[in-house]
Formats: structure tokens, C-alpha cells, sequence
């Protein structure tokens, strides 16, 4: 009896280390710790359409200043969450990546002013910036605006406690999170100094998952499997806002990221929402061709390409 | 329900009682009120007192605090600057900084990137992980330290100030980290022409700051809560809410939460009180800003803990209250009930007296109150009571008696008239017709008439006064009448006899109007003394009727040996004569008009002559019509004469 016994937990235990086996082990980047920016992937992993796909996927946060970028580029992760203006930067530079999946679907920048002022009146102003990412296009924007802005580069949380203090006049922000960070000290009027890229010629998509060419050469399967199954774990998330929310929450919690859950909800009803095209009103998942072309000619003109990056070398 | 109403309504001892309750409770109501009032605003006032010297006590340790923290960033500034040139000396003296200083969690001396040859990145850190006080060099590609606020700030604004709170994280490692909320006081650090060249950072933990400054608290479920110049959290009893949480947080959902309103006056640096509902509970907050730092301090205090003692003796006021009332209603009742026993038992006795029982004895009562003057007053009332009452009966059957008598002179006088028509049955050619409507008393008319030797005798009249003198005279001169026309004398002549007879003795001064008619019934002539009465009306021509023109004479009785003067009409065959007395024609409408002459005629007047009966039936409705409902004031007599 106990010989059979034995046996069968034997068996077992062979079955899941050979299934464990079958599954291909896949690191994602985001862009930073924890937040509702990435609930989609949060999801997918939970509901299990990675292992579905046959994917055994780490989603692995970067630390602080760490650029998820470099982390592509050096194959620490397989897939990484990069804005479409830095992806473009990298293709130019010679460093080709393909996108997978295009989660935004319009752009989320805005650039708000310290004192109400209109932005594009605060010609020579300081004003909070990033190194990389969509950061990218608003230099581009200002040197296109003759605004000639002073960036102050710093990271996002810091950029909120820079304009608190009024050492900058205004600050770049996401509408979905630094947005809401500023509007929580009480010191803005929500409806006064704000510049909303999205408003104007300057909606570009932003946020995507992007792979190295080479790895989508080698890997193609898997890279679309990963595709698949975020996509489906955003498209439940937009169903089920109020579950997707006690998901991002449960990361929150397990990496002790100092956030609410006020602001959490926020940034995934924006984030939701910028997922969806104005022209179809649909969630696309998919780069605009028009959209590629736009930053194309505002980064190449400001000098922030070297060559044209067109939608074809973004591509698989 | 119903039934206790009832009964309640139906005792007075209780209808009193309760109104003494509620005036009571009134009085109590109003006492209770004024002095929870007083009561309450003193209490609020010792709060006020209390919490603000709390307030004023944080403040002074938190400003110690600062100070103190300020003091050692000093005391650093001077050590860098003299060892600046010696690079290793930093992790000593940042060392030493957090360990000279109790409020310190961590602070670092940074520089800008290649400041010091051959390195890129310099921040000589110092904190406490694990509780265990360490150094390092903290800045690497994977933590630029110069992109962070704390770094910036100095930079940018080129003077010494306190950051918003920020995440320090204790690892490397992502999955791995300790994240600790703190706020930073950084001093920039220049050299000749106010070149940046870095800055010191001293930090103190949030969790830290929290803790001490809330130790003091003054009501069991206070606390202190300070916020930044962007309205995050530096203290607050809520180890969560120092996560990037504002007091502006709940209000991005809400705008016009209390908490947002609290905020605004925060960060305005006002000093004051508010009463807000925080966190589902209305409390007094009382804030004042933190000087030279654009941070704000407040106590919040549930108004449940500051009006607990005073909510406990309000309830056992209003429980004492209560129960006095209900011993003043039992009291009341109770005293009352005994008061008015013998009202209750007059009550009952009343009742027996006035189902019949008038000779019920009373209780008799000594009190000197009212109840026993009531009751002495009801005694005497009853006495008077059963005296009237044999006195109305006395009178009563009296009254009765009189108005059979009245009854019987009625029906005697009714019997005096001849009521028998037709009256000559066997004589053709005389229609006549004679009705009394009398009035609600008895009164003096009269009709008769009579045949002798061919001669139709007839009279109608009408006595002065009413009652049983009128009857009887009428009486007296309906049989005079009667007697004198068997003597055959004319009219006149009768009219005289009749005076001179009732004249004598005549003290009560009656008299009566009369019309006193002689017809032949062989000639038709008419022999007629008018005595004062209303002259009849006659169909003369064409047979229209009008009112015969008469002598003027005195009525019957009226004047003594009065000399009544006869008239004469050659012929009334086929003349009809209509008499009648005043009764008819001042018959009054309830609009107190009279019949009237005018009608009189037009009534007589609306159809020809159809016969005696029928024309005094029709002027009978004819008045009938217009008297109404109104009370008949006089007897009314017709006769109607036809002779052919």
C-alpha cells in the first residue's frame, strides 16, 4: 500500500516538473515599480493566459533610475514597456526593436503650470522633465513651440516634489499619474495652465511592449503568445475594473510601494481610457502608421533622430 | 391605545396630572436645555484650551526638532567645507551627524557627478538598516541620485529647505525593498561665485516623526496629524496615509469633502478650529502652520471624546428628569384623585338628581375650600331646585287648565255662529256663505243672520280686544242681536238698542265694529247701519265688486247714546255683498306686508260672482297664500250675501 502510494507521488511530481519544463521562462519589463500603468500584465499572469500560452513569465519591476531599455538591449528581460518615442530613438540609433503590442493609444503628456499660467507663454521657463521616454517629445515639442524650456531632468516622483516646492514653473506629467500626484496637494486648479498633448497635433501614442528584432526572429512564437495573453489580461482589466484594481493593489502591497489606492484607481480608469483610439473608439493594440510618421517628423526636426525611423522598421 | 385615551380624557385627575407633567417637563425641558447649552460651550471651551495647549506643546517639539536638525546641518555645512578636499572624511562625518542627532534616520554629503576626480558618483550616506547605523557610497548608474528632489531642490533654489516626503528604499533589489517615507532638510553646498557643487541631506523617518509627536495626546482617541506644503501626510496616526497620501487625496473622488476644506485652511497657514467630519466621524480639529517651513500641525478630536463625560451626565439629567416626572405624575394623580373624591361622589349624586330623584340627600361637607362651598351651593341648589320645580308644576297644571278653558270659550263661541250652510234650505233665492278663521287666541268676531216675516237679518263684527272679554261680549251682542231683530226694528234702530245696552256698565270700555243688514226678501231693498266696521264690498255694476259707501257711525259700545243714522239700497237682487272684518284685510305676510284693500277688491274681482261659498273659499286661500307661515295675529270673517 505504501509502496503505491510512493508511486503515485512520484508520478505526479514528474508530470509537473515536465509540464514546469514545457513552459518557456519569459521576463517583462515594466517601466517602473508596481502601479495600474501595468495592470494588464498583472492580470494576464494572474488569470493564467501566460501559462496558457506556454509562457512562465517574470514580470521584473527596475529599480529607481534603471532603464528598462539598457535592460532589453542586454537581454535581462525579453520584453520591455518603452514609449514609442524612445523605442523610435533606439530603432535610429541602430539598435532595431519591434513592437509587439501597443497598449496606448494616444498620448497621455501634459505639461502643467506651477502658477495657472498658460504653458506655451513660459518661454525660457524650468520646467521638470525625463531623460528618456515621452520626455523625449516634449523637448522636441518645445524646441517646435519655440518655448526653449530649461528641463530640470529628474526622476517622475521627484518631479512632483520640485513643483510642490516652486523650484520649477511647470512639469511635464503623465495624465494618469504625476497628473493626479499634482491635482493631490491642492495647489492646481484642475481646469487652469495645462497643455494636454492629447488635445492637439501632438497625440501620439505612447506606451508598448517592445522586443529586440533578433529575439523576434528567433523567438516570434513566443513573443506573440506574450502579445496575446497581455492583451487579453488588458481587455479583462477593462471589463473588470474594480477586481483588475485589487490585483495592482496586491502588487502595491508586496513591493511596499508608497502610493493610495485613490490614486491607483485614477491611473487605471486614464490609463483605461488612453487605450482607446478617438477615431474607432476601440482598443486597438496596434501602432498608427499616422501616429509613427508624427513623431518621426517632430524628433527627427528637433534633432532628437539622427536618421527617419518610419512604422515599417517598427515592425515585425 | 383608544381605551387609555378615553379614560384619560374622561379623568380629570389625570387630564390635571398630565398637564402638570407637561408643564414640568417643560420647565425641565428648557432648564436642560439652557444648561446642556452652557454646559456644552464650557466644555467646548476647555477643549479649545486643552487641545491648543497640546497643539502649542507639538509645535514646540517639532520646532525643537528642526532645529535641532537644522543645528547639525550647520554644524556638517562647516565640517565639509573645511575637509573639502578630503573625500573620505565624508561617511565619517555623515556618520557621526546621524548618530550625534536622535531625530536623524539617514543623511548623505552628495556631489555633483565627477566633482571629485575619477568619481562619477559621490554620496557619502549614512543610516540606520536593520536599526544598525551604516555607510556607504549610495550613488551608481542604477541610483543617480543626482536626478532626485532631494538633490534638486538645494540646486534650484539655492538655499536651505525641507522636501515633501519621499520613498528612501533600503535595497537594491526591487522585490526586496523597505520602503521608508521621510522628509529631508538639504543644504546646498557652493564654492567661490556660488557654484553648486552638492548638497548635505538630513533625513528624518516619517514612522519616527509620527510616533513622537503623537505621544501627547489630549483625549484618548486624538491625534496629531502635520502636513506638508503640498498637503501629503508627515504625521498621522495612519502608517498608510503617509504613503504619498494627501489630505487632498480623498477629495480628487469627493472635491467637497470636509477633509479638503480642513486642507485648504492648512495650507493657507491659518490658525483656527474647524468642526469637520473625518473619517465618518465629526470632530473639532484645531491647526496652526509650523513657521518658516510652509507646514501645518492639527490635533483632530472626535467630539465623542471631548463631550463624553458631559453626554454621560446629560443622560443621567434627562434619566433623573424622567423619573421625576413620572413620580410628579403619580404624585399628582394621586393627590388630585383624593381632591376631587368629593366631587365625584356630588358627580354621582348630581346624576341621581337629575334622573328624578330631587329629594336625594347630599353629602354634607365641612371642607373651607371651593369644593366645599360647591358642594354647600349644590345642597342650596338642590332645595331651590325642588321648590321651583313644585312651583312649575303648580303653574303648569294651572296653565293647563286655563288653556282648556280657553279651549271650551273657543269652541262656545265657535257654537254662538250658525255653521250651517245652506242656512235656508228651503227658501230659494238666498245664497249665503260666513266663515271664521280664528286666530291662535280666542277672539271677539261675530256673523249671524236670521229670517223674520220675510226680512233677512245679518250682521258681522268685530270686538275690541281678545280673550275671553271679547267672547263674552261678543256673546252679549250676538244675542241682542237675535232679540232685537224678532222686534222687527231697522237696522239703525237695532245699532242703538245695542249701544245703549252694553254701554251700561261698560267699565272695561269694549266696544265693536258692526255692519248690521235688513233685506226684504220680497223687494230686494236693503236696510243697513254701518257701527264703525270696514264697509263691504258690493258687485254693483256689471258685477264689480267696490266698497259700499256708508255714514259714518261709532262703534258699538264706544259712545253712549250715539245717534246711529240707517242707509238704504232700493234693491240688492242679484247684488252680491261681500263682509268681511279687519282680520282680512291687515292680514300681515311674514314680510309683514298686509293683504290690503287693493287685493281685497282685485281677489273679488278675478273671476265673476260663482256663488257665496265660492267666493269666500277663494279669498280664504287667496289669504291663506299670502299670510304664509307668519302667525295669525286676528280672527278673520267673511260673509258673502246673494239675495235674488
Amino acid at each position: 500500500m505504501g509502496g503505491k502510494r510512493f508511486l503515485t507521488i512520484l508520478l505526479l511530481f514528474l508530470s509537473l516538473a515536465a509540464r514546469a519544463q514545457e513552459l518557456e521562462k519569459f521576463v517583462f519589463s515594466p517601466m517602473s515599480l508596481p502601479q495600474a500603468q501595468f495592470v494588464g500584465y498583472y492580470v494576464a499572469l494572474d488569470k493564467g493566459y501566460y501559462r496558457e500560452e506556454g509562457l512562465d513569465v517574470v514580470i521584473d519591476h527596475p529599480f529607481a533610475t534603471q532603464s528598462v531599455a539598457d535592460k532589453v538591449l542586454d537581454g535581462e528581460c525579453q520584453a520591455s514597456l518603452l514609449t514609442l518615442s524612445l523605442a523610435m530613438r533606439m530603432v535610429g540609433e541602430g539598435q532595431p526593436l519591434v513592437n509587439i503590442l501597443q497598449t496606448s493609444m494616444n498620448s497621455a503628456t501634459l505639461i502643467i503650470s506651477r502658477w495657472g499660467d498658460d504653458p506655451l507663454t513660459l518661454r525660457g521657463a524650468r520646467v521638470t522633465g525625463f531623460r528618456a521616454g515621452f520626455g523625449q517629445l516634449a523637448q522636441s515639442f518645445s524646441i517646435k513651440e519655440n518655448l526653449d524650456y530649461e528641463w530640470v531632468f529628474t526622476s517622475a516622483a521627484s518631479a512632483v516634489n520640485l513643483f510642490i516646492s516652486g523650484a520649477v514653473e511647470a512639469s511635464l506629467a503623465r495624465s494618469y499619474d504625476e497628473y493626479y500626484k499634482i491635482l493631490q496637494t491642492g495647489l492646481v486648479d484642475p481646469e487652469k495652465g495645462i497643455y494636454r498633448f492629447e488635445d492637439h497635433e501632438y497625440n501620439i501614442q505612447q506606451e508598448g511592449v517592445w522586443v529586440t528584432r533578433e529575439y523576434f526572429k528567433t523567438h516570434r512564437k513566443q513573443a506573440e503568445a506574450f502579445a496575446r495573453a497581455s492583451r487579453r489580461g488588458w481587455e479583462w482589466a477593462a471589463a473588470n475594473p474594480e477586481q483588475a484594481m485589487d490585483v495592482v493593489m496586491r502588487y502595491i502591497k508586496e513591493y511596499r510601494i508608497a502610493t493610495n489606492r485613490t490614486l491607483q484607481w485614477l491611473m487605471l480608469k486614464e490609463v483605461l481610457r488612453l487605450q482607446v483610439d478617438h477615431e474607432s473608439g476601440l482598443r486597438e493594440f496596434r501602432l498608427r502608421p499616422d501616429m509613427v510618421q508624427a513623431a518621426d517628423d517632430l524628433l527627427f526636426t528637433s534633432g532628437r533622430l539622427t536618421r527617419h525611423v518610419s512604422y515599417e522598421d517598427l515592425i515585425p | 391605545m383608544r381605551k387609555l385615551f378615553e379614560s384619560i380624557r374622561r379623568s380629570f385627575s389625570a387630564r390635571l396630572s398630565l398637564w402638570v407633567v407637561l408643564f414640568a417637563a417643560l420647565v425641565f425641558l428648557a432648564a436642560l436645555g439652557y444648561s446642556t447649552m452652557v454646559a456644552r460651550r464650557f466644555v467646548k471651551r476647555e477643549a479649545v484650551l486643552r487641545a491648543t495647549q497640546v497643539l502649542e506643546n507639538s509645535i514646540l517639539r517639532l520646532t525643537n526638532i528642526l532645529e535641532d536638525v537644522q543645528l547639525s546641518a550647520d554644524y556638517l555645512e562647516w565640517l565639509v567645507y573645511r575637509h573639502l578636499e578630503e573625500p573620505d572624511l565624508m561617511e565619517e562625518y555623515s556618520y557621526n551627524t546621524v548618530q550625534g542627532t536622535p531625530a536623524l534616520n539617514g543623511c548623505s554629503i552628495s556631489f555633483e557627478p565627477d566633482f571629485f576626480p575619477g568619481q562619477h558618483y559621490f554620496s557619502a550616506y549614512s543610516g540606520y538598516r536593520d536599526d544598525v547605523l551604516q555607510s556607504m557610497q549610495e550613488g551608481s548608474d542604477d541610483y543617480q541620485y543626482f536626478y532626485l528632489d532631494w538633490y534638486l531642490l538645494p540646486k534650484l533654489l539655492n538655499q536651505p529647505c525641507w522636501t515633501e516626503p519621499y520613498a528612501d528604499w533600503e535595497s537594491d533589489d526591487a522585490k526586496d525593498l523597505q520602503t521608508e517615507m521621510q522628509v529631508s532638510y538639504c543644504k546646498p553646498l557652493t564654492v567661490a561665485g556660488g557654484r553648486y557643487i552638492g548638497c548635505i541631506s538630513l533625513d528624518i523617518s516619517l514612522k519616527w516623526l509620527s510616533e513622537t509627536l503623537s505621544s501627547v495626546k489630549p483625549y484618548p482617541n486624538s491625534y496629531s496629524i502635520l502636513v506638508s506644503r503640498g498637503g501629503s501626510f508627515l504625521v498621522h496616526p495612519d502608517p498608510e496615509r503617509l504613503f504619498y497620501e494627501t489630505i487632498f487625496t480623498q477629495g480628487l473622488l469627493n472635491p467637497v469633502s470636509d477633509q479638503t476644506v480642513l486642507g485648504k485652511a492648512m495650507q493657507a497657514q491659518e490658525t483656527g478650529m474647524q468642526s469637520l467630519t473625518i473619517g465618518g466621524q465629526r470632530s473639532y480639529v484645531f491647526y496652526t502652520p509650523v513657521k518658516t517651513t510652509g507646514w501645518s500641525m492639527a490635533i483632530v478630536c472626535p467630539e465623542s471624546d471631548i463631550f463624553d463625560s458631559f453626554d454621560r451626565l446629560r443622560r443621567i439629567l434627562i434619566s433623573i428628569s424622567l423619573l421625576s416626572l413620572l413620580l410628579l405624575f403619580a404624585t399628582c394623580f394621586r393627590v388630585i384623585g383624593r381632591s376631587v373624591k368629593p366631587l365625584r361622589e356630588l358627580a354621582v349624586q348630581a346624576e341621581d338628581i337629575a334622573s328624578g330623584h330631587f329629594d336625594k340627600a347630599l353629602p354634607t361637607s365641612t371642607r373651607p375650600d371651593e369644593l366645599g362651598t360647591l358642594s354647600r351651593s349644590f345642597a342650596h341648589m338642590q332645595t331651590s331646585l325642588v321648590s321651583y320645580m313644585d312651583e312649575l308644576t303648580r303653574s303648569t297644571a294651572n296653565r293647563v287648565r286655563i288653556e282648556g278653558e280657553l279651549q271650551i270659550a273657543r269652541e262656545i263661541q265657535k257654537g254662538m255662529v250658525p255653521r250651517v250652510f245652506p242656512p235656508f234650505p228651503d227658501r230659494k233665492g238666498i245664497d249665503l256663505f260666513a266663515s271664521i278663521v280664528p286666530a291662535k287666541e280666542v277672539g271677539g268676531d261675530l256673523y249671524d243672520y236670521f229670517i223674520q216675516k220675510d226680512r233677512l237679518y245679518f250682521c258681522i263684527g268685530d270686538v275690541s280686544g281678545k280673550g275671553i272679554p271679547a267672547s263674552l261680549f261678543m256673546a252679549v251682542v250676538r244675542t241682542l242681536f237675535r232679540v232685537l231683530g224678532q222686534q222687527e226694528l231697522p237696522a239703525a234702530e237695532m245699532a242703538r238698542q245695542i249701544n245703549e245696552t252694553v254701554s251700561e256698565n261698560n267699565d272695561q270700555l269694549m266696544f265693536v265694529t258692526m255692519f248690521i243688514g235688513v233685506v226684504d226678501l220680497k223687494t230686494g231693498a236693503l236696510d243697513f247701519c254701518n257701527c264703525g266696521h270696514n264697509p263691504p264690498a258690493i258687485f254693483a255694476e256689471k258685477g264689480k265688486a267696490r266698497f259700499l259707501t256708508c255714514k259714518p257711525n261709532a262703534a258699538i259700545g264706544a259712545i253712549p247714546g250715539f245717534a246711529f243714522e240707517g242707509e238704504a239700497i232700493g234693491t240688492i237682487k242679484g247684488i252680491p255683498l261681500f263682509l268681511y272684518t279687519d282680520g282680512l284685510s291687515e292680514a300681515e305676510s311674514p314680510a309683514q306686508e298686509q293683504f290690503g284693500e287693493e287685493r281685497l277688491l282685485a281677489t273679488l274681482n278675478s273671476q265673476p260672482f260663482d256663488g257665496a261659498e265660492a267666493v269666500v273659499d277663494r279669498m280664504g286661500q287667496t289669504v291663506a297664500a299670502h299670510v304664509g307661515k307668519a302667525e295669525r295675529s286676528d280672527d278673520m270673517t267673511m260673509l258673502c250675501l246673494k239675495v235674488s
